[in-house]
């Protein structure tokens, strides 16, 4: 429009307001219809190398799927939470696929409605359920219905330091009182009593008591266990150890460590000779360990009446949420990312098993020890995902709550995991006032 | 145009006399015009606020009698919520934990704060140096900062218990764990507060730099010990300032979060388990928006009754040099 000097001054104001408005909204107007192919925004939950790694599958299927071009952004959060997911299932603007969502939360969302139940998807793709390891597959499900998929699938076990070991003589633990043996040996204090150097301290009443053959929650009935006798072992089992081993002057010795992820981390820097960790470790050790670090690794120590080859699973997941403007699509790509051949590249690519058996068994995964090992041990009967129920990230930090006043201000196992199993029947009871499923 | 209320030059007394007002048909619609254009340029705060502000707050007050994860419809539930609240023993640790913080943490930091400022207020070589280095610590970024602390504060290898240690050691004992240890992580934390202290510092300045010299003159004239001026002079003239950073200081601390949530995430043993992050926890681990925007009103409530009081008491002790107001 030409600048007319006989508009009035009001005009002109106006004029001017409208414009600024307009080329103010109009950027925020959605996504513009296109004649090319459909835009799909996938949301990875991956920083570092590992999404570097996304970012070039990515571009592969672009490529290859000329009709779909899948945007990818990272929503990487440093406190491992996914606030910005749950904000984005809340207002219903998510992204078309997310991987950003970890298997603790899945049965969350699903109960409440904000997620695409795949099952449709995955029978009219020929996906099977056996074509997943069995606990895989079952930390997917939630009232009769598969509500995404792992890419990764690792099992927890200890990794040790060879050197460490072997200057004082020690071989790898095959039960718990082998364990505390060696924990107790490889422990240096000062005269003072301060940690200089020490095995583990082991922590996660969470696993821990799968080990001493406990269970959290029993999915057919709906039924919390937070008091299992198994539980109540394991809780006693780590108070005894914080008892024993001063575990304030252990937290101290602990406050002085770098994170495990670089190359002050308490493990490289011989400071911590035992890490329970998964394969993923290995990554790290290319990168930061001292050169001719020399490694090993057992499972959790389990004591006689526990279970042996014993782990959880936890792993983010994929998901198309229900507010998905493109759900085929979202599916098209995610069972792309989740085939055989591309699925054996990104676990590789990040050292982490797979959730599928061929690829779990394939050559390339298994002349990696760590990751046999872990393929292993995560296919085994003593592997345990999230239990499927909708409040797993409550019932674990009451669960950390009990575990931390065990440690640190005593009292009964069992009193302790009362007061969490009373808590989290009620707030189950409240959750399921919101069930859409 | 012709304004017909102005007197008209050689008109008669009488003719001067200013005609009542008369509404003419154009003035009503001017008078509608600049309303409309008024509230036009006013709609970008109009529309902010509304949205913004006033809907989240009547929401949320709606939210808090309700059942609601965010991820789908709220339940209307009553004061259930509310209930809870008040049973749960996190809710009582969290807001005694906050309460430790407004009173022993804000009043040490606001002492610490004047008696900077008080310093800073000196004629000395090179103050406007000192100013800055002073004010400097407020510039880092609350998490920046909470990072370097957890470093100084490191029981083993942190530079505050490197220069205790030797003392303790006369003791035969050892410096405290700070973070690490449920009975010194919240003094660790009020430590911190008082070396960001600068906002409140600058304040205080402007403050001291306002109270006149004629009454610090008559104070020595009258033989007054510094003590004396300090109490009678310089407390009174800045107590409006004084007063002004209490307010805001209780408003800030009962939303005590960013340190704790860095830092400590809560613990040792719930020991830094704050309000505001038992309410972020609430809304965001265990996804109850309803629970939480319930603890925010109680929040609101309590920060609320505390300003009341405070503004109630100040009456007593603030001075203002125009008046009552």
């Amino acid at each position: 429009m030409l600048y007319n000097n006989t508009m009035p001054k009001r005009r002109k104001w106006f004029s001017l307001l409208a414009a600024g408005a307009v080329a103010f909204l109009l950027p925020g107007c959605g996504r513009q219809a296109k004649s090319g192919p459909t835009e799909i925004v996938y949301w990875t939950g991956w920083s570092g190398f590992e999404l570097e790694l996304q970012h070039k599958m990515v571009d592969e299927f672009n490529r290859t799927h000329p009709n779909i071009h899948v945007r990818i952004l990272s929503v990487f959060n440093a406190t491992g939470d996914n606030q910005k997911v749950h904000i984005a299932m809340a207002g219903g603007d998510t992204p078309d696929v997310c991987s950003a969502v970890w298997t603790n939360e899945l049965a969350g969302y699903a109960m409440r409605g904000a997620l695409s139940p795949l099952d449709d998807f995955l029978k009219a793709s020929g996906r099977r359920p056996d074509e997943f390891v069995p606990g895989a597959w079952d930390m997917l499900q939630y009232h009769g219905h598969t509500w995404g998929l792992v890419g990764t699938l690792t099992a927890n076990f200890i990794v040790y330091n060879k050197d460490s070991f072997e200057q004082k003589g020690l071989r790898p633990p095959t039960n718990l009182a082998e364990w505390e043996a060696v924990n107790t040996a490889l422990t240096e204090r000062t005269p003072g009593g301060s940690y200089k150097a020490y095995g583990m301290r082991p922590s996660s009443l969470m696993d821990w008591a799968y080990v001493f053959g406990g269970h959290w929650y029993e999915p057919k009935t709906g039924k919390v266990t937070a008091t299992d006798p198994g539980n109540v072992r394991a809780l006693k089992f780590l108070q005894d150890f914080a008892k024993k081993n001063d575990i304030r002057r252990m937290e101290v010795f602990e406050s002085t460590f770098g994170s495990n992820q670089t190359p002050s981390g308490p493990f490289f820097t011989g400071k911590q000779s035992m890490q329970a960790t998964g394969p993923w470790i290995e990554q790290f050790i290319e990168r930061y360990a001292p050169k001719n670090f020399r490694y090993g690794w057992f499972p959790y120590p389990a004591p006689p009446d526990g279970r042996p080859l014993c782990t959880t699973l936890n792993s983010s997941c994929f998901v198309i949420p229900a507010a998905s403007k493109h759900k085929k699509e979202a599916w098209t790509f995610l069972n792309w990312f989740l085939s055989p051949k591309q699925n054996e590249q990104f676990c590789l690519g990040i050292d982490n098993g797979s959730p599928l058996k061929a690829v779990a068994a394939s050559p390339a995964l298994q002349k990696d020890p760590l990751l046999k090992y872990s393929a292993l041990i995560a296919g085994g009967k003593n592997a345990f995902g999230p239990p499927q129920m909708p409040i797993w990230p409550t019932y674990l930090a009451e669960i950390q709550r009990a575990e931390d006043k065990a440690t640190h201000s005593g009292g009964d196992p069992y009193t302790l995991l009362l007061a969490v199993q009373k808590k989290v029947e009620k707030a189950l009871r409240d959750a399921q006032r919101e069930a859409v499923y | 145009m012709l304004d017909t209320d102005t007197p008209r030059a050689g008109a008669s007394p009488a003719a001067r006399i200013p005609n009542p007002p008369v509404k003419r048909k154009g003035q009503g619609n001017m008078a509608r015009r600049n309303l409309r254009n008024g509230l036009l340029f006013a709609s970008p705060w109009i529309v902010g606020f509304v949205c913004f502000t006033l809907y989240p707050l009547v929401a949320s007050m709606y939210y808090s009698l309700c059942a609601f994860s965010g991820l789908n419809h709220p339940v209307f539930i009553g004061l259930e919520n509310y209930r809870q609240i008040i049973s749960d023993e996190l809710f009582t640790k969290s807001l005694g934990n906050t309460m430790y913080m407004v009173i022993v943490g804000l009043p040490l930091s606001l002492i610490a704060a004047l008696a900077l400022a008080m310093l800073l207020n000196q004629k000395v070589r090179g103050i406007s140096v000192y100013r800055t280095i002073y004010y400097l610590p407020s510039l880092v970024p609350a998490v920046a900062s909470a990072i370097l602390w957890m470093w100084l504060l490191n029981p083993e290898i942190g530079l505050i218990n490197r220069l205790l240690a030797p003392a303790f050691a006369a003791f035969h004992s050892a410096p405290p764990a700070w973070l690490g240890d449920p009975h010194w992580a919240k003094p660790a934390l009020v430590m911190m507060g008082v070396w960001g202290a600068g906002g409140s510092v600058i304040i205080y300045l402007a403050g001291l730099q306002d109270v006149p010299t004629s009454l610090y003159e008559a104070a020595d004239l009258d033989g007054a010990t510094a003590w004396a001026k300090f109490r009678n002079v310089t407390v009174p003239m800045i107590s409006p300032i004084i007063f002004f950073n209490l307010i805001m200081g209780i408003i800030g601390t009962f939303q005590y979060f960013t340190q704790a949530f860095v830092m400590t995430q809560g613990g040792p043993q719930d020991a830094t388990m704050f309000y505001a992050l038992r309410l972020f926890n609430s809304a965001f681990i265990d996804w109850k928006m309803g629970y939480a925007s319930a603890m925010a009103w109680i929040l609101f409530a309590i920060t609320l009754v505390c300003t009341i009081v405070v503004m109630k008491t100040s009456g007593r002790w603030v001075y203002y040099g125009g008046g009552d107001e």
